[in-house]
């Protein structure tokens, strides 16, 4: 993986070390990182987005004690992906979960009924 | 070897003021400003122009003798610093001046001298990328090409305690990346202690680990950079609501229409205050421009 592959905003109200987990989360369940690929180094990241390399670290602890990473000795974090079949349907739901109460935020502050949100919502996922 | 050596100089912080008040014909720059910088930390000061900064910046160098209160620079007071605590530092002022007989060359080949660490390798390379052209004269310089010139020198003297007044202000976006970068790895690999002040929100939000607000003389709120974007927001209360408002906030606005916007902190259990949980009430989320903007208007 190389360290472009992150998308950094470090305006956003979200901190950038969420922003790393977030994305590695992501990427491994979206299947874009294989099992055994590495990240690149904490000093790669930091250099390639100008940001403080204990933020990284921070972020590969996280991704670690979540188990979406693991430490080699001598040769940096490598991902653990699990199959897609092995994760269950509400953890990948709860990826999902930010923007869907955005989504219903937005809805209820349009005083849009649940209803044709839905039906909409429904259509777009090709149902 | 350094490793080794600031493992045992740890407990002392390289930066440390503690009480400083000064002022400028009546006009209070500094009210009692406390201040301690850890070890490899990043401490970048956000302020208005005319807060204080560069006088706060300057008074923990021992540029200026503050009316009260003390600095101190790895330990020694910052008003009587000896010459192996002054080669540990580097500070580059908003305006560098010193020197301009020189040629940006012969400047830092003469600076260059008193630095034991001194990086001659660099000095060419950024030179040549900053594109500095080595043997113009200092005063011909733009003051932003100054600037550079003057960062060049700081960095290269491979300080432990780096101080920057507003360093972004004279480079172009590509050059201010690449000063970004510098000042954040050397933070994380040679644990470089720095302070840059600045009102560019966003270079802090990058390399800062710590971010502290100087309004009107005081320090605001000194805290970590994640921390403050997740224990602060803004709560938007409707006109209707607005008795409800909570009597503890950092800052409080009452719009035109009545309403009211209010810069809100999680308690000890992260909750938002009660009013937050209203129906009609907003909780926005703010990044760091925003929330120094609420906090000083």
């Amino acid at each position: 993986m190389d360290a472009s592959l992150l998308n950094i905003q470090p305006t956003t109200s979200e901190p950038i070390y969420r922003q790393i987990v977030e994305q590695l989360r992501r990427l491994i369940a979206g299947g874009q990182l294989e099992h055994g690929e590495l990240l690149p180094s904490v000093r790669d990241v930091a250099g390639f987005h100008a940001i403080n390399p204990m933020t990284v670290s921070r972020a590969y602890g996280i991704a670690e004690s979540e188990g979406l990473v693991e430490r080699l000795r001598g040769k940096g974090m490598a991902v653990i992906a699990m199959r897609k079949a092995e994760q269950s349907e509400s953890h990948r739901l709860a990826l999902l979960e930010p923007q869907l109460q955005a989504l219903a935020r937005h809805a209820n502050e349009l005083e849009l009924p649940a209803a044709p949100v839905l039906r909409r919502l429904t259509k777009l996922l090709g149902e | 070897m350094n490793a080794m050596l600031r493992e045992t100089e740890s407990a002392i912080a390289p930066l440390a003021v503690s009480g400083l008040v000064h002022c400028y014909e009546g006009s209070n720059a500094l009210n009692g400003i406390d201040l301690a910088l850890e070890p490899g930390s990043v401490l970048g000061l956000i302020g208005r122009n005319g807060a204080g900064k560069s006088t706060l910046i300057r008074a923990m160098l021992g540029l200026l003798e503050p009316l009260a209160g003390e600095a101190r620079l790895f330990g020694e007071p910052a008003l009587q610093l000896s010459d192996a605590a002054k080669a540990r530092i580097a500070y580059v002022p908003q305006q560098p001046e010193a020197l301009a007989w020189l040629t940006a060359q012969q400047m830092l080949d003469f600076v260059g001298r008193f630095y034991p660490r001194w990086d001659k390798a660099f000095v060419t390379n950024t030179l040549e990328r900053w594109q500095i052209k080595p043997n113009k004269l200092l005063a011909k310089l733009s003051p932003g090409e100054r600037q550079r010139v003057d960062l060049i020198r700081a960095l290269a003297s491979q300080p432990e305690l780096l101080v920057l007044d507003e360093p972004a202000a004279a480079l172009d976006p590509v050059a201010r990346r690449e000063l970004l970068r510098e000042v954040a790895l050397r933070a994380g690999e040679s644990g470089t202690t720095v302070l840059f002040s600045t009102h560019i929100v966003s270079d802090l939000e990058r390399v800062a680990s710590e971010v502290a607000f100087l309004h009107q003389g005081k320090l605001l709120m000194r805290c970590s950079v994640d921390e403050t974007k997740e224990r602060y927001a803004r709560l938007w209360l409707p006109a209707r609501m607005s008795a409800a408002a909570p009597t503890q906030s950092l800052s409080r606005r009452r719009h035109d229409d009545g309403s009211l916007s209010l810069v809100v902190e999680r308690d000890a259990r992260g909750a938002w205050p009660e009013a937050a949980s209203l129906a009609g009430a907003r909780v926005d989320a703010l990044g760091l421009e925003d929330l120094f903007v609420e906090v000083a208007e």
